[in-house]
């Protein structure tokens, strides 16, 4: 093998004859390329313009997540998980929090069940509306983003009047929620919900028969369906392979088996499958929101337990036993009961789960975090298998991996 | 279903089913699991239980698989213990292609060493770290930040790890 060595320049030549009578080429690819979604690195075999072999090296957005939710208290780690898919923290915040009620066996009141779907959906949203911005960019649809990034600056709206956040909000946590939804947060959820759906459609206008995006993305990183289960993948990738398999419907959590919705399935395995299962995701988000909005049930956002909750603020001025539960909280925490729970929820991307193991005092003893985005990118190879080198950017687009979650 | 005679402790925690077997009959368990249904291996790690006096532990390592059946659908947990100075358990990437990463990041973190996977090399971590991060004894904080002034230093090995 032979490298021109040169700082810089990654291309070797692995002397291994093509197809075509010329030999192997081996190209870097990233880590810092626009198109693959934070810092992703491959390694890339080409006959001519051909994919062979691609091997993803991944590691550049390691953060230790998971070394540090062990250093952090159990109500402390709920803002770590905001931060590894950094695109659906809500949704992470949910598989935590669930996670650690699961092992304490505490059930959180109806209406901040409501609350954590309503939330899940709009962060569905609007992760999704990332995805279509960006990979229409990608692809050449430059004024996607525009009309993504409009929606999706009501929903960080959203976020902020309900909790204070935009991004990484920490709205839900294990007990309940961080507070009440406000009026207002209704009244924009009202509008929003009513007008996304003529959003989608314009979406659908800009692409959905727009002859280049159909050219770049049909027959496109085919993932037959039985690939597509065999690599473990999940969520969209799946749902594209058309293996009709949603956790809100198979395994539901936080009441969505209350919800009246469609399960997204698309047969044509391609990067334009994946696109028809995400853009009719959205459609049925809103859906479930308009049910969760008109049937939001009144009551307490929190579980009655002064051991896991802080006491009200009012509470602290007139009553000892409050300002010693505070006390307690803010110092040492609670405990978790020794053992162990695994719990997945749907984001955006797939199967985001989180695996808890309690030793019985109050830091977790080992929290993973189950990435869709992690097992979805080892079924990258299989699809850009002889697929010209432009179409990885389709690829990788459609596969939608947040980096942040891969490496964690 | 697994034989009886593998199965050396079952039960149900947090309504989560589990079932723990010898580590060195691993694959066997794993191949009669995947017989029976469940083929979507969710996730593969480990959990360090160094000086964790809440449970009796058989060894310091437990290797943790989360299978799934699609069709039922159900979970079932499969945990097993390895220990001693170089922790090692066989590989099952060949079973359940998913675990070829799984396997590798437990490596990087825990230097638990699957035998027989295809190529066992650090993913997280630079190819250059020393020690396994997630093991309980690699220690939090005090070290020298990477790409600064100082990280001539940044690969000194931890005292512990």
């Amino acid at each position: 093998m032979s490298t021109i060595e040169s700082p810089g320049v990654t291309v070797s030549r692995t002397g291994e004859q093509g197809a075509f009578g010329g030999e192997l080429l081996t190209v870097n690819f990233g880590p810092h390329h626009p198109s693959t979604h934070g810092v992703l690195r491959l390694i890339v075999d080409l006959d001519g313009e051909q994919i062979k072999r691609v091997q993803p090296v991944i590691g550049y957005l390691h953060t230790g997540i998971e070394k540090q939710m062990e250093a952090l208290r159990w109500q402390q780690g709920v803002v770590v998980t905001d931060r590894h898919d950094y695109l659906s923290p809500p949704i992470n915040n949910l598989a935590y929090a669930l996670a650690v009620e699961k092992l304490m066996g505490v059930e959180v009141p109806p209406r901040a069940r409501a609350l954590r779907v309503i939330m899940s959906e709009l962060t569905r949203l609007s992760s999704h509306l990332v995805w279509l911005g960006t990979s229409g960019i990608e692809l050449g649809a430059m004024s996607m983003l525009m009309y993504c990034f409009r929606e999706r600056e009501q929903i960080m709206d959203l976020n902020e009047e309900i909790s204070g956040f935009r991004m990484h909000t920490s709205y839900i946590r294990p007990g309940g929620v961080f507070a009440d939804s406000t009026p207002r947060f209704l009244e924009m959820l009202d509008k929003f919900v009513r007008e996304m759906p003529g959003h989608v459609d314009e979406y659908e206008d800009l692409l959905t028969m727009n002859p280049i995006w159909r050219a770049r993305t049909i027959g496109i990183g085919r993932l037959p369906a039985e690939d597509a289960k065999v690599l473990g993948a999940t969520g969209p990738m799946l749902r594209g392979s058309g293996v009709e398999w949603d956790l809100r419907k198979s395994m539901p959590y936080s009441g969505y088996e209350d919800y009246d919705f469609e399960v997204a399935v698309s047969n044509d395995c391609d990067c334009y499958g994946r696109y028809l299962v995400r853009i009719k995701e959205m459609r049925e988000a809103v859906k479930i929101l308009r049910q969760a909005l008109d049937r939001l049930p009144d009551g307490p956002v929190n579980i009655d337990d002064r051991k896991m909750l802080p006491p009200p603020r009012e509470e602290l001025e007139t009553s000892m036993e409050a300002v010693i539960h505070h006390f307690k909280l803010f110092t040492e925490g609670y405990t978790v009961p020794a053992g162990d729970a695994y719990v997945a929820v749907e984001s955006g991307r797939g199967e985001n789960g989180c695996y808890i193991v309690s030793d019985g005092t109050h830091k977790p003893r080992r929290v993973k975090f189950r990435s869709a985005s992690f097992v979805n990118l080892q079924a990258l190879e299989r699809m850009a298998l002889n697929h010209m080198v432009a179409d990885m950017i389709a690829i990788i687009g459609t596969a939608d991996t947040v980096l942040g979650d891969v490496d964690r | 279903m697994i034989p009886d005679a593998l199965v050396l402790e079952k039960g149900i925690t947090a309504r989560d089913q589990w079932v723990t077997v010898p580590a060195e009959r691993i694959r066997e368990v794993l191949s009669a699991l995947k017989t029976d249904g469940y083929r979507l291996l969710v996730f593969l790690t480990c959990v360090d239980h160094l000086i964790d006096s809440s449970r009796e532990f058989p060894a310091r390592f437990e290797i943790v698989y989360q299978l799934r059946d699609l069709e039922k659908p159900a979970d079932i947990r499969v945990r097993a213990f390895v220990g001693g100075e170089s922790p090692r358990i066989d590989s099952v990437h060949d079973l359940f292609p998913t675990a070829n990463w799984d396997e590798r990041e437990t490596y990087d973190m825990f230097g638990i060493v699957f035998s027989g996977h295809p190529g066992l090399t650090r993913i997280l971590m630079p190819d250059d770290w020393v020690g396994h991060p997630l093991r309980r004894d690699f220690p939090v904080g005090g070290e020298v930040v990477e790409f600064s002034e100082e990280h001539q230093t940044w690969q000194t090995a931890p005292d512990e790890a």
